[in-house]
């Protein structure tokens, strides 16, 4: 614990940390603003605005006797310094007076006000940052009145310089805050922002190709306390104060990062309420104030042309568009004709409430074929078991502390937990980085751990005599499903469970096991029954009547099989696509920012996200479409909201027990508080309005008593002779609907490949940039090859949802032929 | 005798001029300070002055302006700066005519003109959009959109006057 120091801000005594950052200090505890433009809470200081300018001083005490020195009238005597100091690069300690009110210390505020605003261009009226601005809110509450500057002597810059495809830089706005610069380098580790030249020349230069080639470019945007940086995606959106932001929670991914979808009325989508932006929304326990550009940019498929809009149903052999009544009655009857062959499978999108509706419905039809796609997955039972501990914080670790990462990409699968992983590594934490390849998060690595395929389980299996590892004060391990079949994934998960129990970490705060699921709520449809497990059996004997929701079904070869070998497939889906195609009927539902619901993230926090914009042509929630179907089954009437749905749910699930709506609108206290509404430190992340979710304890916190289970690895896929091993990767940039739907990205988005060792590229004639085609089970793609030293031998890696066309998603032996050009005609 | 003296009075304005003006045959010019109908103004080059900076929209009292801007590219310009209007209606109905836009606007885009003959048949019409608010362009030049020579136009915002 830290102590306790006494300082005195402008003649108040205050109790902060010893060794709290001044600035922090002062606003927390004291409520005092110190302006500010380059230091962030995130960041580390660098004190190069000046503009946190404060009069220090220390109380006197007598040299020989070490008391205090007192004036006369019986108060200490201080000694003030002779400059002002910087008050970011200050931390507090005993004795310590500040002054931030002086004549002296206003007017060095509007003296580098005045000198920053010489060169600042007054484009405020349209500027992106206008009306949210921290140059603008300082200089109106601590700057000159007027200026001594005329307009013709200002500096002139180049206005629309594009660091990348995605960020617009404006050189004359920018006050070299080093922010944006900083974030890169600090925080993400990706160092492609860098400073040019010097004094006024000085200038943000992008240093890689292509230029700003980070997934995590829009926080830049979000920080730098000018319009200097906007993003592509909003310019000249909106005007600041025009917005609503709604809260809502990221659809993309298993971390759950908290956002708030900014909605205008947009005369060009038939003036209807529209996303304009995504901005962060601050919780400090799942991403800070941090969001990945697949999140910020990835918004656009709720409004794409492409959405499903009215029903369809098949007529003599066609899909065509029906009324909802109409496919509803044709889903229902071949519902009754199927008695209790019926089987369930949920998507990555689905949220909690779809996914209770799906469970009464089986519950009704007396179906237990529960499933969750992909099929690929383990079960969630070790996460449940040894699951990280409520209310941890991956931002708290660091020295003394280890993060094992198994089997996972995370900057491709999770890139805001690759962040907090990056940055405990930074602090001091051991990171320990184990796949069958390179992945970047190697550069952060203490120790990084090559197995081959089907090595991890024993990897794994062996860390708890690793001595950094059981004796680490705290425990994270990640694991993923990396080149790991599906019963593989199991054991590792077990594996990695067994691990915390045997070193002694199950169930402390700060410790535990995070899954790193494919999907936004893939950890809630576990909690709710479904299982990975039970959608493989049902790829292997496919029921009567099969339910799809929000899950492209089709993109395995089982899975297709699967559509085609049962009687009546009923999908309900955003887009049409592969699986639709092959339905009997299908039901357009709304997308999460349509509708009101609850995904949970990996962590097992449970977040609610709000509705934001009207429905897409006849789409329905999820649970609703599921609700009507029922009633023409015979249940009751679908619930009137998705709160009553929750609070079914809650009454149901024993883990969700008290996880109303209201409950989950509670939004814990932020500290430091850098949302909008304090707006103290500058930037576009929102305050944490809308709730900040609840966790549900994992077994171990309840000091339950687990026991380890042996585990053993299954055998792994074997090459014959002249095969590879493909092995399918995730990656954060995909052809998926739900993110290709965003133009903005295009550039961004890998063309299909797949990366292959040089020694199998030579063996097999494939040259880099030609064509080849793979070949497995029954199923092939035509990609790129791309030879990558780093790919380990035998093995092809391939990105999946890049190409067209199924392909299996686990580890397969299969062929990798060159594919001969065939030579344009002129 | 006052009953003389009010016929009098009757009789006397019998022969003069009448202050009645016969409106719409004859109209009396509005005060220079009179608030009508708004205009969108150009720059002598004929360029729009308006940039869709929304602060007009913000200082609606009555909530009567929509804007919605776009960003100018030398290939189709509209204004001088880095954006310009794409949508930019009013609603007459709503309008009050106090002016606050004007005060509000930064390039003196929009000016309450003398206009005042607004009528309409029905909601919808009472919309002025863009392409009704906007002057024409000064004889013999091109209006807008235009091509224009690049690096022309590299400010955001255009020209403008230091104060007196």
């Amino acid at each position: 614990m830290t102590t306790t120091v006494t300082i005195h801000i402008d003649g108040v005594p205050y109790a902060v940390p010893d060794g709290m950052n001044l600035v922090d200090a002062a606003r927390i505890y004291a409520g005092v603003e110190i302006p500010i433009f380059c230091y962030h809470p995130k960041m580390k200081p660098v004190g190069m605005c000046r503009m946190c300018l404060v009069d220090l001083g220390f109380e006197v005490r007598d040299r020989a006797t070490g008391e205090l020195a007192l004036n006369p009238d019986g108060t200490p005597q201080v000694r003030w310094g002779r400059k002002l100091e910087t008050g970011c690069t200050t931390t507090v300690r005993a004795g310590m007076y500040v002054r931030t009110r002086t004549e002296q210390v206003q007017e060095a505020r509007r003296d580098v006000l005045e000198f920053l605003l010489s060169s600042h261009p007054l484009d405020c009226p349209v500027c992106d940052k206008g009306g949210e601005c921290p140059l603008q809110n300082l200089t109106m509450r601590h700057g000159p009145g007027t200026s001594r500057m005329a307009y013709d002597d200002k500096l002139h810059l180049d206005k629309h310089v594009p660091l990348g495809d995605l960020i617009y830089l404006d050189r004359e706005r920018c006050i070299q805050c080093a922010r944006c610069v900083r974030f890169q380098d600090e925080v993400v580790g990706d160092d492609v922002l860098a400073f040019h030249e010097r004094g006024r020349r000085l200038q943000i230069i992008t240093t890689s190709t292509p230029g700003f080639d980070t997934y995590f470019s829009g926080n830049t945007t979000d920080i730098c306390p000018v319009g200097a940086l906007t993003t592509a995606d909003f310019r000249f959106g909106a005007r600041p104060w025009e917005l609503t932001n709604v809260p809502s929670i990221s659809p993309h991914g298993p971390v759950g990062e908290n956002i708030a979808l900014s909605m205008r009325l947009d005369r060009d989508s038939g003036g209807v309420q529209v996303i304009k932006r995504v901005i962060p929304r601050q919780n400090e326990d799942v991403n800070e104030i941090w969001i990945s550009d697949k999140t910020r940019f990835g918004h656009h498929f709720t409004l794409s042309p492409d959405r499903l809009r009215e029903a369809l149903a098949r007529k003599r052999g066609e899909l065509t568009p029906v009324a909802l009544d109409d496919a509803l009655k044709a889903a229902a009857k071949a519902l009754k004709e199927a008695g209790n062959s019926v089987g369930f499978i949920g998507g990555p999108m689905t949220s909690n409430e779809d996914f209770f509706a799906l469970r009464e419905l089986a519950a009704h039809v007396g179906s237990r074929k529960l499933g969750l796609w992909p099929a690929t997955l383990g079960d969630a039972a070790p996460a449940a078991e040894v699951g990280i501990a409520s209310g941890s914080r991956l931002t708290e670790l660091g020295k003394g502390d280890a993060v094992l990462v198994v089997a996972s990409d995370l900057e491709e699968e999770a890139p805001i937990w690759f962040l907090q992983a990056k940055q405990a590594a930074d602090r001091g934490a051991a990171l320990i980085v184990a796949n069958l390849r390179e992945t970047k998060l190697d550069r952060y690595a203490s120790r990084t751990v090559r197995y081959g395929l089907g090595g991890a389980v024993g990897f794994l299996d062996g860390a708890a005599s690793d001595e950094t590892l059981a004796q680490a004060a705290n425990l994270v391990v990640f694991v993923g499903n990396e080149g790991l079949g599906a019963d593989e994934h199991g054991v590792l998960l077990r594996a990695a469970a067994n691990l915390l129990i045997t070193t002694g970490h199950a169930g402390r705060r700060n410790n535990g096991l995070i899954p790193v699921w494919p999907g936004a709520n893939t950890q809630g449809g576990f909690d709710l029954g479904f299982e990975s497990a039970a959608t493989r059996a049902m790829l292997q004997s496919a029921p009567d009547v099969l339910i799809v929701v929000g899950a492209d079904v089709a993109e395995t070869p089982a899975g297709a099989a699967a559509l085609d070998a049962a009687k009546f497939v009923i999908a309900l889906s955003l887009f049409p696509d592969a699986t639709t195609a092959k339905a009997d009927v299908v039901l357009p539902i709304q997308s999460f920012a349509e509708r009101d619901g609850t995904f949970t993230n990996a962590m097992r926090r449970v977040q609610r996200f709000y509705t934001a914009q009207g429905p897409v042509g006849e789409s329905l929630p999820a649970w609703q479409v599921i609700g009507l179907l029922g009633q023409r089954l015979g249940m009751d009437r679908p619930r009137r909201s998705a709160a009553l749905v929750m609070k079914a749910l809650a009454e149901s699930v024993k883990l969700y027990a008290g996880m109303s709506y209201p409950a989950l609108a509670e939004a814990a206290v932020q500290t430091p508080p850098i949302g909008i509404s304090p707006g103290f430190y500058g930037g576009t992340a929102a305050a944490p309005t809308g709730g900040t979710g609840l966790q549900w304890p994992s077994k171990a916190e309840s000091r339950a008593k687990l026991s380890v289970t042996p585990v053993e690895a299954p055998q792994a896929v074997h090459a014959g002779a002249g095969e590879l091993v493909i092995v399918p990767l995730r990656r954060l940039y995909d052809r998926a609907p739900e993110f290709f739907a965003s133009a903005v990205m295009h550039g961004r988005i890998p063309q299909p490949f797949v990366a292959l060792h040089p020694s199998d590229a030579a063996r097999l004639g494939a040259v880099d940039g030609g064509r080849v085609k793979l070949s497995a089970g029954g199923a092939s793609l035509d990609v790129t090859a791309v030879v990558d030293a780093t790919a380990p031998e035998g093995l092809a890696l391939l990105p999946q949802r890049l190409a067209p066309g199924a392909f299996p998603q686990e580890p397969v032996a299969g062929r990798v032929e060159p594919v001969a050009e065939a030579v344009a005609a002129d | 005798m006052n009953v003389i003296r009010g016929f009098a009075t009757t009789l006397k304005y019998l022969f003069q001029q009448p202050a009645t003006i016969q409106y719409p045959d004859e109209e009396r010019p509005p005060r220079e300070r009179y608030k009508g109908r708004h205009a969108l103004k150009r720059y002598d080059n004929g360029l729009e002055k308006c940039i869709g900076c929304s602060l007009c929209a913000a200082a609606c009292p009555a909530d009567a302006i929509w804007v919605e801007a776009a960003e100018n590219t030398d290939e189709e310009r509209y204004s001088p700066g880095e954006r310009y209007a794409k949508t930019y209606e009013i609603n007459m109905l709503r309008c009050i005519f106090c002016g606050y836009c004007e005060d509000a606007c930064p390039t003196e885009a929009i000016v309450l003109e003398h206009e005042h003959r607004l009528s309409f048949t029905n909601r919808r019409d009472a919309i002025y959009t863009k392409a009704e608010l906007l002057d024409p362009p000064p004889a013999g030049l091109e209006g807008t959109p235009r091509q224009t020579e690049p690096g022309v136009y590299t400010r955001s915002i255009p020209e403008m006057k230091n104060p007196a």
